[in-house]
């Protein structure tokens, strides 16, 4: 068990954070397991940024403690250890990127430029260094923050929205950086509503949805849960289903709110198109899908609204 | 704390506004000695007649405006009392902690520095130690500008002039304490300048001065900052000299003490 809580980078056990008696953050219990890439997800308002922001110290949690490496949040030496980026990037207009980034070197007591030129480099900023950050774009800025986060070699990095405003080719490179920087050994909790990026990098997940902390998950059990179906389009679903059922029980079907169905451990399309069509049904679409990360994300916050719902039903 | 004020330095150093709130203190003394030149010395009031300045009437009277003045009063009337220089260096303090979190450069700052205290000692630090140098060297250029003008004024009493550079570093220290508070309160820059601005020319007090002498309760603005920097000792002649340094001490306490549970209270 003691082995177990050292492999943890984080560990918030029942965090809470109020605003004016009403939860933002309730009692929320997160692992986040040394070297991974943890992707924190869910929807605007849920509570991401507020526990972002208590694991960096930005804000104090109402309840709840904060483990960093097994030690309490608030120890300085942990602090150290720690990489932030909460939101926008808080930099100063006036100065060049360089000078952004010895300010927070000079916080951090760091008596060596070359770290400066380093971070700057691994963020492609190296050759505008000395560009004022008011010239910047939102990209540039992007990356900076990450750079700023970068500094004095953290374990543990904090990335709230890392790949906001960033184009193609920027999000390509965010996302070489943060699997080079996971391979050399560091953790990183990654927010982002971009859940086609998170899912290339992310090993485990963390879903949130108003305060509560749904599902953690890792990637192979996602993979596991995302399984593929086939979808068929027809005009008449509720001919169809028995039909389905009636010459192959074993696969399991979902009719969707549009009148699609999803068939679920299906193995061969061809001759169930056949079938429906043989019994006049006509079939607009069909084909095989992988379920991606944004549809399980959404599919589980369907299923909790509907869990809410008929629980609420019940009472 | 102390990388904190490291790189506090690092910033002051490279901002714009330090440089032109010290100008503007400059500026004050040099505007001040050219009108004393202009009014009160004969090549002065020649040049004050020919541009209408002066009517001839009015020289003699204009001669007996450097009486019993020496440095340290030129100094002090052209800067210090009044509140023109609490009112700048207010201004460059508050526009040096509201950056921080004007630009949300604090999210780069606290989550290393968790014990919060540290950050308005930092700042408290950077201030009294600009402060030093703003007055050094605006007393200094005093003393060159005295030079430039002929000698006007005779040198003051050294001895006189730090006691009163000390305790007026105090005071005015209590000041930057004072708007410290109002921008960690407020996270406005217009907040804290506009606070620098009626707080440090004493536009407040002496309001509140008018309202409350008007029920013979006006004995308090003895004991506030604008006051005792108007009309503090150039000179030590007993205990009772050291009120303007009590009171800047009291404040500075009261007012950092009260910077530092604001932080605490609220999040980033």
């Amino acid at each position: 068990m003691a082995e177990e809580k050292e492999k943890l980078a984080v560990e918030t056990l029942s965090l809470t954070k109020s605003y004016n008696g009403k939860a933002a953050v309730d009692h929320l219990d997160m692992q986040v397991r040394q070297g991974a890439i943890y992707g924190f997800i869910g929807r605007n308002g849920a509570g991401k940024s507020t526990t972002l922001k208590m694991l960096c110290g930005l804000a104090k949690p109402t309840e709840g403690e904060i483990r960093l490496f097994g030690k309490p949040a608030e120890d300085s030496y942990v602090a150290r250890r720690l990489g932030c980026l909460i939101e926008s990037t808080g930099l100063y207009p006036g100065m060049t990127a360089r000078q952004n980034m010895m300010m927070k070197a000079k916080c951090m007591g760091l008596a060596d430029e070359k770290s400066v030129d380093k971070a700057l480099d691994a963020t492609g900023l190296a050759n505008v260094g000395n560009k004022k950050v008011r010239h910047f774009s939102m990209g540039m800025k992007q990356r900076l923050g990450i750079a700023l986060a970068l500094l004095g070699n953290p374990d543990l990095l904090i990335l709230d929205e890392p790949i906001n405003g960033l184009d193609p080719e920027g999000t390509r490179e965010v996302r070489q950086l943060l699997s080079a920087l996971s391979q050399e050994g560091k953790t990183l909790i990654v927010s982002s509503h971009i859940l086609g990026e998170l899912s290339k990098i992310a090993t485990h997940y963390g879903i949130i949805k108003e305060g509560n902390l749904v599902e953690q998950i890792d990637r192979e059990t996602l993979e596991g849960n995302c399984r593929d179906y086939f979808q068929i389009e027809v005009d008449d679903s509720k001919r169809a289903l028995p039909l389905i059922s009636e010459h192959a029980p074993q696969v399991q079907a979902e009719v969707m709110d549009d009148g699609r169905i999803r068939l679920y451990d299906l193995k061969d399309g061809a001759w169930l198109n056949h079938l429906l069509i043989e019994n006049r049904i006509q079939v607009y679409s069909s084909g095989f899908h992988h379920m991606d990360l944004e549809e399980y994300f959404l599919n589980r916050m369907d299923n909790l609204a509907e869990d809410r719902k008929g629980g609420g039903e019940h009472v | 704390m102390f990388n904190l004020l490291r790189m506090d330095f690092y910033r002051i150093k490279r901002s714009k506004f330090i440089y032109v709130c010290f100008a503007c203190i400059l500026a004050l003394i040099f505007l001040c000695y050219l009108m004393v030149w202009l009014m009160a010395t004969p090549e002065g009031q020649d040049t004050a007649v020919k541009i209408g300045l002066l009517e001839l009437s009015e020289l003699e009277e204009g001669r007996s405006l450097l009486e019993g003045t020496d440095l340290l009063a030129m100094f002090r009337e052209s800067a210090m009392d009044g509140g023109a220089y609490n009112l700048i260096f207010g201004i460059a303090v508050a526009l040096l902690v509201c950056g921080d979190y004007q630009q949300g450069f604090m999210k780069n700052i606290m989550p290393l520095h968790r014990e919060r205290w540290t950050y308005i000692g930092s700042k408290l630090m950077a201030s009294a130690i600009l402060n030093l140098l703003y007055l050094v060297a605006s007393y200094a250029f005093t003393a060159l500008m005295n030079l430039v003008f002929g000698g006007m004024v005779p040198w003051a009493d050294l001895g006189g002039t730090l006691f009163y550079l000390g305790w007026a570093w105090v005071l005015t220290t209590g000041f930057a304490a004072l708007i410290i508070l109002l921008c960690v309160l407020s996270r406005s820059t217009t907040i804290g300048v506009l606070g620098a601005v009626l707080l440090g020319s004493g536009l407040i007090v002496t309001l509140l001065h008018g309202i409350t002498s008007q029920f013979h309760l006006g004995g308090w603005v003895e004991y506030t900052i604008y006051y005792n920097l108007t009309y503090g000792p150039s000179a030590y002649a007993s205990v009772g000299d050291l009120r303007a340094v009590a009171v800047g001490l009291a404040f500075l306490a009261l007012y950092s003490a009260a910077s530092v549970a604001a932080v605490r209270k609220r999040d980033i």
